[in-house]
């Protein structure tokens, strides 16, 4: 047994075993390591090749096989003959003429571009063979100067137009600056007048306009692009194609993970977060089996596309894709449908107002409670024990997007009877008004009125099992004038119907809390007040000072004109502030 | 060995004629004028045959069709061009001078 190796050799494909194969390509880089100094090498191999292939074809036809051996390999190099029989009948007397005559010139480099070292269009590997420098230091000089200000991308460009690109072998010899006189440079004398002449034409075309060769240049220029698109495009492409890949596939792992968790082989508590509060019990499974199919399917297709793009390869075939289109969009049918349900008992809405009246007090204290409260089950759940009364957790929870709209506002009016009251009003929707109704009432809030001190809950809790149907609380705090109100700085957030944060309290830098007093015209900071009466002193003993002079100074007119504008202005702003207040 | 280098540039330069010669007769395929020269006992190896052809047809003394083959990759078939038939009737004049020159040098101009 042998092992067979399919090779193409001159357009033709054999079947060959190892050991000849391994024996016909020895033989065939002789030839071709013995003509690689020849004008026509390639043209030659060629020939040689399509021999060899017709020969090796002819002889498993005559022995009825299938596969080349060794014996048929060495038939075939005994009639092509080895290269030391090659030498006898064509070069034998030009050598010694080609070497005297190259010894006889001096060898000097010429500035070409490589073509075979190139990266963009080989000035760099052709300014580094002139130099003799290693070409990397070249690359890095040139990236470094584009980079820094980008001289290098105008001299690149023009060593481009200049620079001619070395094409024949004579040319990349000299631009290695390697000498002429190479052991095995095979030629016969015309062979070498050929390439002198070719030398020759090719130094007129050096010497071209400089139109002509930026011409040349254009047409590289592009060529390379195209070879930069479809070559490292393509790369980049791939590139991107795998990174979504694999991101998808993570993607698609959290997803199904994330679809499990949520039917409730996780954690129950999660329901009541917003906004899956909103879901009612029943649907859950339905609601969240399709939002896993509407966001599984595209990412599966993109990533399923990536896959295409990245390995040329189709994933799934068409019917597979078709049925997985059909999945979504039935997907897509059922939440909608879900969501309009859901939509559907937002419709009708419902108020439900409390009223308590407090006790009549000159002044009141306003504070939040950010003590968190916790049910009997909450305290077990949280392992908190009933015996540490000191400790107090508290609730920093800010507004997040999970966090469901639970916050209360405070709103302060002034009360038109001469008692102090709070009016709790709970709202809610629902898919008709008993329902809305049924909804306001699963609202459970609290708030504390002791002596002087009022102290709110800042957020509302719905009783057990209920859902959120936009459920709010508003306190409407109702003074009779001249009660004094100290607001805590906690309270300010949910006091809406105030500036709370613009009274400062110039004297008083603690700022915890701010001091406000119940007018006719509402809620006044004290502060604002008491800075506002100093104004108008001021303004006033200006206007008294003012009239004063007018009397003194009748004479001057000038004098008196500027006198009664200022006692104008002065007075505006008074009765603004009398107006005000 | 000095005799084998003679015979050696002899062959040669009889070589090119031959396959001139050969070619003049008509269309023909590589691998059918080697067949050729080695019953005329010229020829010993054929890879020296190709870079041979390949050179005359690069100065323009032959030219190729490719012909498709039933068993294997397509055959250049050469044909001689006006250029080759040239030098070949020039060769064939030396040729005629040396067979004279090589006569009269070994049997001697009188007899």
């Amino acid at each position: 047994m042998e092992k067979t190796i399919i090779i193409n050799i001159g357009n033709t494909i054999i079947h060959i075993e190892e050991s000849a194969y391994e024996l016909l390509k020895a033989y065939l880089n002789e030839v071709k390591h013995y003509f690689v100094n020849h004008a026509d090498d390639l043209e030659i191999v060629t020939d040689i090749e399509n021999r060899i292939a017709e020969l090796l074809t002819e002889q498993l036809e005559e022995q009825k096989k299938q596969v080349v051996d060794a014996a048929n390999v060495n038939f075939v190099i005994g009639q092509m003959g080895r290269v030391q029989d090659f030498d006898t009948i064509e070069d034998e007397e030009s050598e010694p003429v080609i070497n005297t005559n190259y010894q006889a010139q001096p060898v000097d480099k010429k500035l070409y571009r490589d073509m075979d070292e190139r990266v963009i269009a080989g000035v760099c590997a052709g300014v580094a063979h002139y130099l003799d420098f290693d070409v990397k230091w070249i690359r890095l000089a040139t990236l470094l100067t584009v980079l820094l200000g980008g001289t290098g991308l105008l001299v690149y460009a023009l060593l481009w137009i200049i620079m001619p690109k070395a094409k024949s072998r004579l040319e990349k010899m000299e631009m290695k600056g390697e000498p002429a006189n190479l052991q095995g440079f095979q030629k016969n004398l015309d062979e070498e007048l050929q390439a002198v002449k070719e030398r020759l034409s090719e130094a007129n075309k050096h010497a071209q306009p400089i139109f002509a060769q930026v011409g040349i240049f254009i047409g590289e220029f592009f060529e390379w692009l195209g070879r930069f698109v479809s070559g490292t495009g393509k790369v980049i492409f791939k590139v991107i194609a795998i990174i979504i890949i694999v991101f998808g596939a993570l993607f698609l792992l959290s997803l199904i993970v994330g679809a499990a968790a949520f039917q409730g082989f996780w954690d129950e508590s999660i329901y009541e977060y917003f906004p899956f509060s909103i879901v009612n019990d029943g649907n859950r499974g339905v609601i969240v089996l399709s939002a896993f199919i509407v966001c599984f399917i595209p990412i599966l297709a993109l990533v399923l596309f990536s896959i295409r793009v990245a390995f040329s390869k189709q994933a799934i075939n068409k019917t597979l894709s078709f049925a997985l289109l059909i999945i979504w969009l039935a997907g897509v049918a059922t939440v909608g449908y879900q969501a309009a349900k859901i939509s559907s008992e937002f419709k009708q809405h419902a108020e439900l107002t409390q009223t308590n009246d407090l006790k009549t007090l000159p002044i009141y204290v306003i504070d939040i409670d950010k003590s968190k409260f916790f049910s009997k089950e909450d305290s077990i759940a949280y392992h908190i024990n009933g015996n540490e009364k000191n400790k107090i957790v508290v609730d920093d929870f800010e507004d997040g997007p999970f966090v469901s709209p639970n916050n209360i506002r405070i709103i302060i009016n002034k009360s038109e009877t001469a008692t102090t009251r709070i009016v709790q009003k709970y709202e809610s929707q629902g898919k008709t008004f008993p329902s809305a109704l049924q909804n306001a009432q699963n609202i459970s809030y609290s708030y504390i009125s002791k002596d002087e001190s009022l102290v709110f809950n800042p957020r509302f809790q719905l009783k057990k099992g209920s859902i959120w149907r936009n459920q709010e609380v508003y306190i409407y705090l109702e003074v009779p004038v001249g009660t004094k109100l100290i607001i805590k700085q906690d309270a300010y957030r949910y006091i809406n119907n105030y500036g709370t944060w613009d009274c400062a309290d110039k004297e008083n830098d603690s700022n915890d809390s701010t001091a406000w007093i119940m007018t006719e015209d509402g809620l006044k900071c004290i502060a604002q007040l008491k800075e506002d009466a100093i104004k108008k002193k001021k303004l006033k003993q200006e206007l008294l000072d003012l009239e004063f002079l007018k009397k003194n100074r009748s004479a001057d007119t000038i004098y008196q004109d500027s006198v009664s504008t200022r006692i104008r202005e002065v007075e505006q702003e008074l009765g603004i502030n009398i107006e005000e207040n | 060995m000095i005799a084998e280098n003679t015979q050696t540039q002899m062959r040669k330069g009889i070589l090119e004629y031959c396959v001139l010669s050969i070619i003049a007769r008509g269309e023909i395929y590589a691998s059918d004028i080697i067949a050729e020269l080695k019953s005329a006992k010229l020829l010993v190896v054929e890879g020296t045959l190709y870079p041979l052809l390949t050179r005359l047809k690069n100065n323009g003394l032959l030219s190729y069709n490719w012909v498709e083959s039933t068993s294997g990759p397509p055959r250049k078939y050469y044909t001689l061009t006006e250029d080759g038939k040239g030098i070949l009737s020039q060769l064939d004049q030396t040729w005629q001078e040396l067979a004279y020159a090589v006569g009269i040098s070994q049997k001697g101009a009188n007899s």
